[in-house]
């Protein structure tokens, strides 16, 4: 059974508030669904993992060119000097 | 002439070349038809009628002057709302995004735009795509056509209420473990998820990078070709796309080597499993050989399916931190993780489970218990696929193990609803293309066929789909009124 204090320590690491009924009742729904992700335990084998969905090769790659959308621009939290304004960190 | 709304994007691109009707004509219908069942469906999350009928007016106004209108000249398309469209607001059915509108459209909203398409509204899914009915859409569910009482599938559950109800002629959903297949199925109407990288994703709001694509759901295989040809192709803003051949209809089938899944079928309702076999057997009438095999650790695809997808939501949903877009929240009154923790409250409670399962599994003790065990299962699944399919063309089974359900039935057991999911992760997880058909009916309630193919043999899943359609003789259209 994973702890409230676990569920706790999870929610904190993922930057989110739980309400309190959340906080009741996921600890039960999160135990059954590892429990569930448990039999991956069983899975024996020490073939290397090779997954090459689609190779990319460098020299592929688009160049480092900046191109606009033409959109509104999105100004929040933006200072007048052009800076990105977030929350004080202490 | 049959309602306008009802014709199949070929049709509707013909009859405006040829001036049976005009492209406002055709808009007008299905605007109206909206208006008939939209307040029984739920599909749209937002709609475009102003703009859908200006777009239509320039189509035609082309056509008087003689222009190219495109290879779609005059189709609506319903956009799932987790897809960019400029200026049109993108909400991904959260409370986190409802009032972002996107500055930039995405690659296949650009790609349908060239070609004439209209783009009539964004519709309603699972919150970011975490679900299989829409339940978990922070707006409102959607509605099956087929019977209002039960669920349309999801996570693209809007797309495929729009499209079997005709309030859309076609529509474009993303599917990351059967978001397309699972709806197309649930809403009797044909789905393709391309193979990964077939597909540009820029512009796709991110769940899980490595499992996702955008595919059509339609009402015919015809549809769904005109669609993908529009919408494939190499991508210079996505590295994973690449290029491809165009895919063709062909009137023949070319005698495809076809194998059952066993453990697709295991499990199954028995009248999901009875019309799978009647469906194989019509594999025969047109010259296709059908045998029934086993894949080896299949039963671990779901387990890690949930692993990867959870561990990469948690990391691509990182991002919403309310600084650039979001809501009103004066950050001078608040200290840095508290700000985040507060906003962040405000996801749905499914995709905060996914979030918190997916640090859960990539924190140091049990990442390689989970995580790595997952891409290794991801490895070893993809092979053993490539490995059949140099003996067999493609693998069938049943898309859904069950037929669509009520509303409510599953939405307080989250592995409940997971397990609905069992037959449609192995295609994200090895990377091929799978596409749903229509099949059957049991009770009223559709039952699709999922066909799984190698990758980039896209190709062998139109043949064999369209042969099929072909023989298949079963209701088209909902008795919606």
């Amino acid at each position: 059974m994973i702890s409230k204090d676990e569920l706790a320590y999870l929610a904190k690491i993922s930057k989110i508030d739980l309400s309190e009924d959340e906080a009741e009742k996921f600890p039960k729904q999160l135990e059954r669904t590892i429990e569930y992700i448990d039999i991956l335990e069983q899975l024996s084998s020490d073939d290397p993992i090779v997954l090459d969905l689609q190779e990319i090769k460098f020299d592929e790659l688009r160049d480092d060119v900046i191109y606009t959308s033409g959109g509104r621009p999105i100004n929040k939290n933006l200072t007048e000097d052009g800076f990105l304004k977030g929350p004080k960190m202490k | 002439m049959s309602n306008l709304y009802d014709l199949l994007a070929y049709e509707v691109v013909e009859g405006i070349e040829e001036g049976l009707f005009t492209a406002e004509e055709y808009v007008c219908s299905v605007i109206k038809r909206i208006e008939g069942v939209e307040s029984k469906l739920h599909s749209f999350i937002s709609l475009d009628s102003e703009g859908a009928l200006s777009s239509a007016k320039l189509i035609d106004r082309k056509l008087k002057e003689k222009e190219n209108i495109g290879l779609l000249g005059g189709v609506t398309v319903g956009i799932k709302d987790n897809i960019s469209t400029k200026d049109i607001r993108t909400t991904c059915a959260s409370n986190i995004l409802k009032d972002y509108v996107p500055s930039y459209d995405g690659t296949v909203i650009r790609h349908l735009k060239e070609n004439g398409a209209i783009i009539l509204g964004k519709l309603n899914l699972d919150e970011f795509g975490m679900g299989s009915t829409t339940e978990y859409s922070r707006f409102m569910p959607t509605h099956n056509p087929w019977n209002l009482d039960y669920v349309p599938g999801g996570s693209s559950g809007g797309c495929g209420a729009a499209v079997a109800a005709g309030e859309c002629t076609v529509s474009l959903g993303s599917d990351t473990g059967g978001s397309i297949r699972c709806p197309a199925s649930f809403c009797s109407v044909v789905g393709l998820k391309p193979t990964y990288g077939k597909v540009s994703r820029y512009g796709l709001i991110s769940y899980a990078n490595s499992l996702e694509q955008i595919g059509p759901i339609c009402r015919s295989v015809k549809d769904v070709v005109m669609i993908m040809n529009i919408i494939s192709g190499k991508d210079m803003n996505d590295n994973t796309s690449v290029s491809s051949s165009p895919i063709t209809i062909n009137d023949k089938s070319n005698n495809l080597d076809i194998a059952i899944v066993k453990e697709l079928i295991d499990g199954s309702d028995d009248a999901v499993t009875r019309t799978i076999y009647s469906t194989s057997e019509k594999f025969k009438e047109i010259r296709c050989e059908c045998n029934e095999i086993s894949i080896k650790n299949l039963n671990y695809a779901l387990p890690s399916y949930y692993t990867l997808a959870s561990a990469e939501a948690s990391s691509n949903l990182a991002r919403y931190d309310n600084i650039r877009y979001g809501f009103d929240l004066p950050i001078d009154d608040y200290k840095w993780d508290n700000y985040f923790s507060n906003v962040r409250k405000n996801f749905g409670e499914e995709v905060k489970r996914r979030i918190l399962i997916g640090s859960y599994v990539l924190s140091s003790g049990y990442y390689s218990k989970y995580y790595l065990k997952a891409r290794r299962l991801r490895s070893l699944l993809r092979l053993e696929l490539l490995t059949l399919f140099k003996k067999y063309d493609l693998l069938i089974g049943p898309t859904m193990p069950i037929l669509p359900f009520k509303f409510g039935e599953k939405i307080d057991d989250p592995l409940k609803m997971y397990l609905v999911d069992i037959n449609t992760v192995i295609a994200n997880l090895a990377g091929i293309p799978a596409i749903t058909l229509p099949v059957g009916f049991s009770n009223g309630l559709p039952i699709g066929l999922q066909i799984m193919a190698a990758p980039f043999e896209e190709q062998k899943l139109i043949d064999a789909s369209y042969a099929l359609e072909n023989t298949i003789n079963i209701q088209r259209r909902p008795n919606l009124i």
